[in-house]
């Protein structure tokens, strides 16, 4: 960073303050901010210009840039505008917690003002500044107005902007939605807003087809595929809360819901090669599909039902995991394809591990079935994957226990 | 295999503290706390506490004191637990923690209750999210592992499961990640470790490639350890690195404890003058 930073006298300090600080007031709908390099300041400057007023003073035109209610600030001035900010908001923090020092109510909102004022501006700089947040909510606590809470929102929303980790920011949103949610009957509007900044489950189905094309595109997102996870339990729990008379046909359309998640992941991982968030999220899909239907199937014969019109056979699920295994732990040759062997690694780990988590059903044994292959598969593994060889060792004790 | 450049990194430490002009160590200011306690604990670990003035950290850490008893980041700052947690652990390797008014002990709190809550947010992978049904991440993996070890109750935990997630963290360059996909970074060296560690799987890991990759994350020539080979360094991930090769038996590191992630004698110090 430049040096220069340094050579600002703390008057001038607080006039990039009162300077950031009106801008801010000019345009309260500004919905995103970023820090740039003097030099890219000046470079758009020059191409696009700027809609300051024609009153600004030299300094404020090289620190700030503003259009389309975007904001950027000058890397320049970070420290002594955050120095200024900083020590405006303490001050007047401390004024507004000490009590009895008004005469009226009139001063007390002149402090609350004040605080609000500076924290936003810090809050800018330094998005985790915990104090800053908590005097905000001290503050709108005492008042619980729909306009200052959704003033709330944006500044939270323009945090984000910059900083979408910020577990500050997201925390302050939640509280200020509760606030809202005990006085407002804007509470769906708002959840509706909410909606475009994260993603909200409107119906399960609907919401799954729609991931499904995001996490096509992003298939090392391990996080995308635990959301499908969380759909595919909900899925599953509503079908467990269907009356008995309805079971029949709620079960196929389940059983479908999971066949079809299984084929796109199957799809994907034909496609994207070695991705282990794929592999993964088979493991689960599996295990609880097989889980299920088994359950399911219990359920069935005990009570003496028609069975289901498809026939849903776990050996024959388990026979294509197998194919499919196979297929993707046979090698290539040269090992230098590192995707190729990666996908070898997961796809024989995938098999031990669900052959590791099934339990045994009455009448239904799918380990013989799986042991037959493991060696192989275990010898594989040893061989492409030394670093976890006690781990391979520990599953070769397990497999050869009766 | 490289060295532990261990006085490097403890000049690195010293310095850190004293240098605050950066925009990026400016505002962390409001996390100065957890900055002393990861600082600090390194330079016990290598052995060097008394590099630093006892007198002026402590007479600083009870000027962050807030009158409800907890420690806010900084001075002027609101308390917090996680500010009260890097306070009270600072002064205990100090073996100042009799100066605090303190009668806070494990049976105040609902230990059952909290024990619940932690099982809530275990996955079907086995790992722990931070709140129920949020995504296994290795630093909540850690933090649910050490509460429940702490609670006496890691029967809750499938340590198979767990331990199987847990070693697949490691990659080929012999370095950890967090979760699934993402690049190694050394503080999850600490983490998975410890919590590989708690749950007496930490075998199913290559101890040496690990060893290697803290190794090549440190600076050379200007002290310091940064998250993964050739990135900057910081005192978040110095801590992690050391913390993590002492977890490792490095030779001539203290040993630390890998619930508390506090040096052993310095927990044992707590415990033993416990009435």
């Amino acid at each position: 960073m430049s040096t220069s930073e340094n050579s600002y006298s703390e008057a001038e300090a607080l006039n990039l303050l009162a300077q950031l600080e009106r801008i801010l007031d000019l345009d309260p709908l500004i919905d995103e901010v970023g820090f740039i390099h003097p030099s890219q300041l000046a470079t758009l400057k020059e191409e696009i210009g700027n809609s300051l007023s024609s009153e600004d003073k030299d300094h404020e035109s090289t620190s700030f840039w503003i259009r389309d209610h975007k904001l950027g600030i000058s890397t320049q001035i970070l420290i002594p505008v955050y120095k200024a900010a900083k020590h405006a908001f303490i001050s007047a923090l401390r004024q507004y917690k000490t009590p009895g020092n008004f005469s009226g109510k009139s001063q007390d909102d002149t402090v609350a003002i004040e605080v609000m004022i500076h924290s936003k501006a810090l809050l800018l700089l330094s998005c985790d500044f915990a104090t800053a947040w908590n005097s905000r909510k001290l503050i709108v606590s005492n008042k619980q107005l729909l306009p200052i809470l959704m003033d709330e929102l944006r500044l939270s929303a323009v945090v984000l902007s910059h900083s979408p980790k910020s577990e500050q920011a997201w925390s302050h949103r939640r509280w200020v939605i509760n606030m809202i949610s005990r006085n407002c009957s804007t509470l769906q509007w708002i959840i509706e807003r909410e909606s475009e900044l994260v993603e909200k489950i409107a119906e399960v189905l609907n919401e799954l087809k729609q991931s499904r094309n995001w996490s096509g595109l992003h298939v090392a997102d391990n996080s995308c595929f635990h959301y499908h996870r969380r759909l595919m339990i909900w899925n599953l729990e509503g079908f467990c809360h269907i009356q008995d008379n309805n079971s029949s046909g709620y079960f196929v359309e389940t059983y479908q819901v999971w066949k079809e998640e299984l084929d796109w992941n199957e799809s994907l991982i034909k496609r994207y090669v070695g991705r282990e968030a794929l592999w993964l999220h088979r493991r689960f899909l599996s295990l609880y599909l097989i889980k299920h239907i088994a359950t399911h199937l219990l359920g069935v014969s005990c009570q003496s039902k028609p069975k289901a019109s498809v026939d849903i056979d776990i050996d024959s699920l388990m026979d294509h995991e197998l194919c499919l295994v196979h297929s993707c732990s046979t090698t290539i040759p040269d090992a230098n394809f590192e995707d190729f062997q990666a996908q070898a690694i997961h796809s024989a780990a995938y098999m031990l591990w669900l052959t590791k988590q099934i339990p045994e059903y009455q009448g239904i044994n799918i380990q013989e079935k799986l042991q037959a292959g493991a060696g192989d598969l275990m010898r594989m593994l040893k061989r492409s994957c030394p670093d976890r060889s006690s781990l391979w060792d520990y599953l070769v004790g397990y497999h050869s226990e009766p | 295999m490289g060295e532990l450049a261990a006085d490097k990194h403890v000049k690195y430490i010293i310095s850190v503290e004293k240098k605050k002009d950066s925009f990026e160590s400016v505002v962390m200011e409001h996390l100065r706390l957890n900055g002393a306690y990861w600082g600090l604990t390194t330079l016990d670990i290598l052995g060097k506490l008394d590099a630093v003035d006892e007198e002026d950290v402590i007479s600083w850490i009870l000027k962050c004191q807030d009158e409800s008893g907890g420690f806010a980041g900084n001075i002027g700052h609101d308390p917090h637990v996680l500010y009260t947690l890097s306070a009270v652990q600072v002064l205990a390797l100090f073996d100042k923690v009799d100066i605090l008014d303190a009668d806070k002990r494990l049976d105040k709190i609902n230990v059952d209750k909290a024990v619940e809550y932690i099982v809530s947010c275990k996955n079907l992978d086995g790992g722990f999210g931070c709140t129920p049904g949020g995504e296994s991440h290795a630093g909540q993996i850690f933090c649910c592992v050490g509460a429940l070890a702490i609670a006496g109750a890691l029967h809750h935990v499938d340590k198979d499961l767990l331990g199987w997630w847990l070693c697949e963290r490691q990659v080929k360059s012999g370095g950890l990640n967090g979760r699934p996909e993402k690049l190694p970074d050394v503080c999850y060296s600490w983490w998975v470790l410890s919590s590989l560690i708690m749950i007496d799987r930490v075998h199913w890991i290559n101890k040496d490639k690990l060893v290697k990759f803290i190794l090549d994350c440190q600076d050379m020539e200007n002290g310091g350890i940064s998250d993964r080979p050739d990135d900057a360094v910081d005192v978040f991930h110095t801590y992690f690195g050391v913390a993590g090769l002492s977890l490792l038996e490095y030779p001539g590191l203290k040993p630390i404890d890998p619930a508390y992630a506090l040096p052993v004698d310095v927990v044992n110090r707590i415990f033993f003058s416990k009435k």
